[in-house]
């Protein structure tokens, strides 16, 4: 079951729980989205406790203004044979600050275990800050673990490309973020939902340029 | 099975092969009283003949470091330090003049540590550097426990207006360098060892490379802590001024004792406009027994700025010894279009704890900086990688890329990976990438089968492994650094 969270101004705060404990063969797949104009603090425990449990955690913010997100994933593989996958993507902009945590942690025997974990952002203005603070803590030797962290700015050279061919700078940078955050979209099955989330996305990036 | 009976028989070998370093140098030494106050501090800088400012500067760092706690954020898991329980200086005994022949103690420490047989009657102090016709180019600096024993090739270096001596020479016979630098790029009250170092250093190295001047040789210092009960606590000051060069070297070793002896160093570094400094490290302090009792605590401090423009400076280590490391070579890179790198090679075994790394502080434009880190753990060690790359608002079009890869050998072993990335200039790009895996069964088999034993195999896909950082290596470390992986792996696997 795919569990989707859109954060956005005026309307609740999504409940989302801070802890989950997934059994042998059980899997989570979640994608929560911060939408523009709303700071938030995100904290979240994922815990495989029996062998085969799975993790996929998928996530996209944009920030324009003065938003302050927080997100930390605490990622730990108990046991052995388990799988988990992260991908977060986020833009910063305005004189928003975004720091992201993200743990990993292989506990002693916890064998055949596979964890990738990925966080990719974009500054936008010179008032913007990105702080990201990936870790992995592993105790068991058999293991396949990676992450990889990106704080940087749109390619100059793909603009070029656009801008030759006639699309305004403005349209080639919406494009350019349209496709860097559409992998952090990849978990929700239901094509429909994937599609109607993505203009809105589109739309929130289209508000803060 | 006489195979396997051959295989426990190199097991057995390999893990009681002891720490080639390990001895101890019969050499009378001067002690002064244990523990730390104002008087012993007082006592050390008047040993040293030290100006009143210096004397100063330090109580002032004492005073600092009483007010400040243990640092306890790094991922390792020190015992309680007794700063009371340890001697602050100990010196070899010196004689009023020049022995006639080479004490042989000292001459079979130089004996031991592979020292050329040309540089070790000038290291003894027997002959005067010119006297020597060596076709070495490497000057060294030996520090044994808390002097600097003597300086090779000074004069040959001072032709060129290169100063290259120990670090209580240069309090004397260049004060102003001494005091316009000091403490510039690591403040006494920079951290808790910091301060303890600036409180009680003893001796240690001073560089001057004077505008647009090549050093021809490579400098190096050696350091050893030979002393029961003591501490080493050295001071380096490297200053390139515009236009020049130096290629750095630094090893140390230290004799085996159950007991934890204490290695707080500081090593500053200041690089002017467009000029180029190397430091490499071997470090290779005893790192305890297989059950993980005795062992260098080696709590290091060591940090360069690139003040200006086109500036570079270039961190290479290879950490195999010691029983804890705490140790992050930075760079502040001030100077607009200054680069850094940072190229590391980490080996723990039995109950070694490393937690080391670097930090890169981006604050001029078109600053770059590049880090590649190699974590290798095996038996029972932790081994973590800790870094920081820093993009200030200045810091237009900076650039960094960070690579960090852990080996794990061994189910007892731990691997961590903490960088720390802050970016607050949108033209600023900053990558981070971490790995971790264990080696392979199929390169294991594949050597097997080719005759290549178990032990061997490990040594030669380590350092295929480190490959990347041990070519960055100067000739003279590359050979010892190789030979020091094997070894630091050795009753790893089996």
């Amino acid at each position: 079951m795919h569990k989707l969270y859109v954060i956005k101004p005026g309307a609740a705060m999504p409940e989302i729980p801070s802890r989950f404990a997934i059994e042998a063969g059980e899997s989570l797949d979640m994608t929560i989205v911060v939408m523009p104009g709303v700071s938030c603090e995100l904290p979240l425990a994922v815990e495989l406790l029996g062998e085969g449990a799975q993790a996929n955690l998928y996530g996209v913010y944009v920030c324009g203004t003065e938003e302050k997100v927080n997100i930390s994933v605490n990622l730990s593989h108990k046991v052995g044979h388990c799988n988990s996958n992260q991908i977060f993507k986020g833009i910063a902009g305005g004189k928003s600050h975004v720091s992201f945590d993200g743990r990993i942690v292989v506990a002693p025997d916890a064998q055949k275990t596979e964890a990738y974990q990925s966080n990719h952002n974009i500054l936008l203005s010179d008032d913007a800050r990105v702080d990201t603070r990936p870790q992995l803590e592993i105790y068991a030797d058999d293991v396949k673990c990676s992450h990889g962290a990106t704080v940087g700015r749109l390619n100059e050279d793909e603009q070029f490309y656009m801008r030759s061919r006639g699309i305004t700078l403005k349209e080639a940078r919406t494009l350019q973020m349209i496709s860097f955050v559409h992998p952090a979209l990849q978990g929700i099955e239901d094509e429909d939902l994937r599609e109607s989330l993505a203009s809105e996305i589109e739309d929130a990036i289209r508000s803060i340029l | 099975m006489p195979t396997l009976f051959k295989m426990e028989n190199i097991i057995e070998d390999i893990t009681t092969q002891e720490y080639e370093h390990g001895f101890v140098t019969d050499v009378e030494q001067e002690f002064i009283p244990k523990g730390l106050n104002e008087d012993i501090i007082r006592l050390i800088s008047s040993k040293k003949n030290e100006p009143e400012w210096l004397l100063e500067f330090r109580l002032k760092a004492f005073r600092k470091w009483q007010t400040m706690p243990v640092p306890k954020w790094a991922h390792l898991d020190i015992p309680e330090i007794d700063f009371q329980d340890i001697i602050y200086y100990a010196a070899p005994k010196k004689e009023s003049d020049r022995p006639k022949e080479i004490d042989p103690e000292l001459m079979k420490t130089f004996d031991k540590l592979g020292i050329p047989l040309s540089e070790r009657e000038v290291l003894a102090g027997v002959k005067a550097a010119e006297e020597t016709q060596s076709s070495s180019n490497v000057a060294v600096d030996a520090v044994f426990d808390s002097v600097s024993v003597k300086t090779t090739f000074r004069k040959a270096l001072s032709e060129k207006g290169i100063i290259f001596c120990s670090f209580s020479e240069a309090v004397q016979e260049h004060p102003d360098l001494v005091r316009k630098y000091l403490a510039t790029v690591v403040p006494a009250g920079d951290n808790f060892y910091s301060a303890l170092n600036s409180a009680v250093f003893s001796d240690g190295s001073f560089c001057y490379i004077p505008k647009g001047v090549r050093c021809p040789m490579e400098l190096s210092s050696y350091f050893r802590i030979n002393a029961k009960g003591t501490g080493q606590f050295e001071r380096t000051l490297i200053i390139a001024d515009e236009g020049s060069y130096v290629s750095y070297m630094e090893g140390c070793t230290a004799p085996m004792r159950d007991e934890n002896q204490l290695h707080a160093a500081v090593v500053e570094i200041i690089v002017e406009k467009d000029a180029d400094v190397k430091y490499s490290t071997v470090q290779n302090w005893y790192p305890g027994d297989a059950q993980g009792k005795g062992g260098i605590f080696n709590f290091v401090t060591k940090r360069g700025i690139c003040k200006g423009s086109g500036s570079h400076l270039s961190w290479t280590q290879v950490e195999t010894g010691s029983a804890i490391t705490w140790k992050y070579p930075s760079t502040i890179l001030k100077g607009d279009n200054s680069s850094s790198e940072f190229y590391s090679v980490a080996v723990t075994n039995n109950y070694q704890q490393a937690d080391t790394g670097t930090k890169m502080i981006h604050a001029g434009r078109n600053t770059r900086s590049r880090i590649v880190s190699k974590g290798i753990s095996a038996g029972h060690s932790q081994n973590s990688y800790r870094g920081l790359v820093k993009m200030l608002p200045g810091a237009d079009n900076a650039r960094n890329y960070s690579q960090c890869d852990s080996l794990l050998i061994g189910d007892k072993c731990g691997a961590h990976t903490f960088p720390v990335i802050e970016n607050s200039n949108r033209t600023a790009t900053v990558e981070h990438e971490a790995t971790t895996s264990k080696i392979s069964e199929d390169q294991l088999f594949y050597c097997n089968q080719r005759g290549i034993g178990p032990e061997e195999a490990v040594g030669l896909i380590v350092n295929g492994y480190a490959q990347e950082v041990l070519a960055k290596l100067p000739m003279e470390f590359a050979v010892e650094a190789r030979k020091l992986l094997s070894v630091s792996l050795e009753g790893s696997i089996g």
